[in-house]
């Protein structure tokens, strides 16, 4: 395992293709989560898990730890239906 | 001199996609009310052709002349017979492989964004929308719209966009406009921007942004596009599997062992599915998707895979619900969790028509190279995990003595991805594995939170 700082760990991400730091995966995620690969992603390289689970808020770890698989076409309807909603408000206004 | 690739005659193309959801049950796709999915719903979001085919039971569902011509700028692909990855591994497996690197974006991406631009194209639709990370998806869909002169805009993770001058080039070439998301064009952008100026992005803005340019544009005219996890997706891809199968035959030979990498699902599944057909109705076939390895802790405690929390759901027997009583192969992919991969592919595995295997980071990049060595292509990185198992499963077939033949998909060359071999080269790659006492403290972790249960369709 590494010993570098958590801040100055980088790795290819596999979503995007591209380098990103620890510090990306903490924020990228949806609904204020890291992103849901941030375990399987880092285990490799150092104790990701006993970082998260010491400097994560513990709500943020338990809904981190509890997330789901996303259906995907909810998601792009949920997505869909929130922007034409906000595109009909600003219409309106 | 070796004969080393089957190439088929353009006239021996397929002329139809083979479609999976005629012979698997899978429960309906639900929206964000829980109930499932009406073809209506989804109308301002992708073409009714393509929602038709999302939502289709047809085995056999032909493919468009005018498709057939723009992927015959490339296709059928060379199937190919890996002769020096063989010697160097001195197994008696006879291992081919399809190669997907040969298409103009480098990767089987365009095997779906041929057809898609065909289709909004013919319901008339003008431009096309989409996110893209480092840019294959992107670079697909812009060559994808040049060839039926649409429009395509693509948002792509400001990360990346910093990163990848390149796939910017090529979407540039192309004709597509990439926008750096998140952008001012969009209320999503907006918002995201408002948060925080210097945002990296995320796919998640990315999404909303392509989403949200398709749905609110007042002239009806543009639709969004995915290059993963979707039905119509992984029909399309199926055009490599069936070609597959056609120059298998010239070689006079039928893979014992598939293999893919995995991560939406989509090359694996194209590779994959036509023979899945074929296991369905008897032959004896391993077929592996691969992943990267998951986290060891995760994957020793299965989270529920929902897709589909409709009625018909039942829990498997207890003996095989979580906790300790469970214990997953030592290569267990994190895959069970399923987040980001095609239903369908989840589905097969949950039935234990698919086995899906995990490979460590130095693992794959060894593969890669050794790889690269030996055949001459540098793959994309992904293309490594496939790489990975199918080395093991050559040195098994060595160790057994056994011909076993071994398919796989090379799913993309790593000419764009260099970077990532530089972190190899450099030494910043390194497997790593945990004892059981070290495991064992790990899972403490997650002692306090309640055991998922793993279901099944029924």
């Amino acid at each position: 395992m590494t010993d570098k700082p958590v801040d100055e760990l980088t790795r290819r991400c596999p979503r995007l293709g591209s380098g990103i730091t620890f510090e990306y995966c903490l924020i990228s995620g949806e609904d204020d989560l890291p992103c849901w690969k941030i375990l399987d992603c880092w285990w490799e390289i150092f104790d990701v898990e006993s970082y998260l689970k010491a400097n994560l808020p513990e709500a943020v770890f338990k809904r981190l730890m509890s997330s789901k698989p996303v259906n995907k076409l909810a998601s792009i309807l949920e997505i869909a239906e929130k922007a034409k909603k906000q595109a009909e408000k600003s219409r309106n206004t | 001199m070796k004969k080393r690739q089957i190439i088929l005659n353009a006239d021996e193309i397929p002329r139809q996609w083979y479609n999976i959801l005629a012979d698997i049950k899978m429960n309906p796709p639900l929206g964000p009310d829980g109930k499932p999915v009406s073809p209506d719903m989804l109308a301002p979001v992708f073409p009714m052709n393509l929602i038709e085919q999302e939502v289709s039971d047809k085995r056999w569902i032909d493919i468009p002349e005018p498709v057939l011509d723009i992927l015959s700028i490339w296709r059928p692909s060379p199937l190919v017979r890996a002769y020096n990855l063989e010697k160097i591994l001195d197994t008696p497996a006879h291992i081919y492989f399809k190669n997907e690197s040969v298409s103009p974006p480098g990767s089987h991406k365009p095997n779906t964004a041929v057809p898609q631009a065909y289709y909004n194209k013919v319901f008339g639709i003008k431009r096309m929308t989409t996110e893209t990370g480092a840019g294959q998806w992107g670079s697909a869909l812009s060559f994808a719209c040049s060839q039926f002169g649409l429009e395509c805009k693509i948002f792509m993770v400001r990360i990346s966009f910093d990163q990848k001058p390149y796939r910017k080039t090529m979407m540039a070439a192309w004709g597509g406009k990439c926008i750096p998301s998140p952008s001012p064009e969009t209320k999503a952008g907006r918002e995201a921007l408002e948060k925080d100026p210097d945002t990296p992005g995320s796919l998640g803005i990315a999404i909303s942004e392509a989403i949200e340019a398709a749905v609110t544009d007042e002239s009806g005219q543009t639709r969004y596009s995915l290059g993963s996890v979707l039905n119509h997706v992984m029909l399309h891809q199926t055009i490599i599997g069936l070609e597959a199968k056609k120059q298998m035959e010239i070689a006079g030979e039928y893979p014992d062992i598939i293999i893919g990498c995995a991560g939406g699902g989509s090359n694996f599944a194209g590779l994959a599915f036509p023979f899945v057909y074929d296991k369905i109705n008897g032959k004896q076939i391993e077929i592996y998707p691969v992943e990267p390895a998951g986290c060891p802790t995760m994957t020793r405690a299965p989270f529920v895979y929902d897709h589909g929390d409709t009625a018909g759901y039942t829990p498997l027997l207890p003996m095989h619900s979580l906790g300790h009583a469970f214990i997953p192969p030592p290569v267990h992919a994190g895959g069970l969790r399923y987040h980001g991969m095609a239903p369908t592919v989840s589905q097969l595995v949950n039935e234990g028509i698919l086995t899906a295997r995990a490979v460590g980071q130095q693992k794959a990049y060894e593969a890669g190279v050794l790889t690269a060595r030996s055949e001459g292509i540098i793959p994309a990185p992904e293309t490594t995990h496939a790489l990975a198992c199918v080395i093991e499963e050559a040195i098994k077939a060595k160790e057994e003595g056994k011909e076993k033949v071994i398919l796989f998909n090379w799913s993309g060359h790593g000419l764009l991805d260099l970077a990532a071999y530089e972190a190899y080269f450099d030494g910043k790659i390194k497997d790593f594995s945990q004892t059981d006492e070290e495991l064992a403290e790990s899972e403490k972790i997650f002692a306090a939170f309640p055991k998922p249960q793993f279901i099944k369709n029924v």
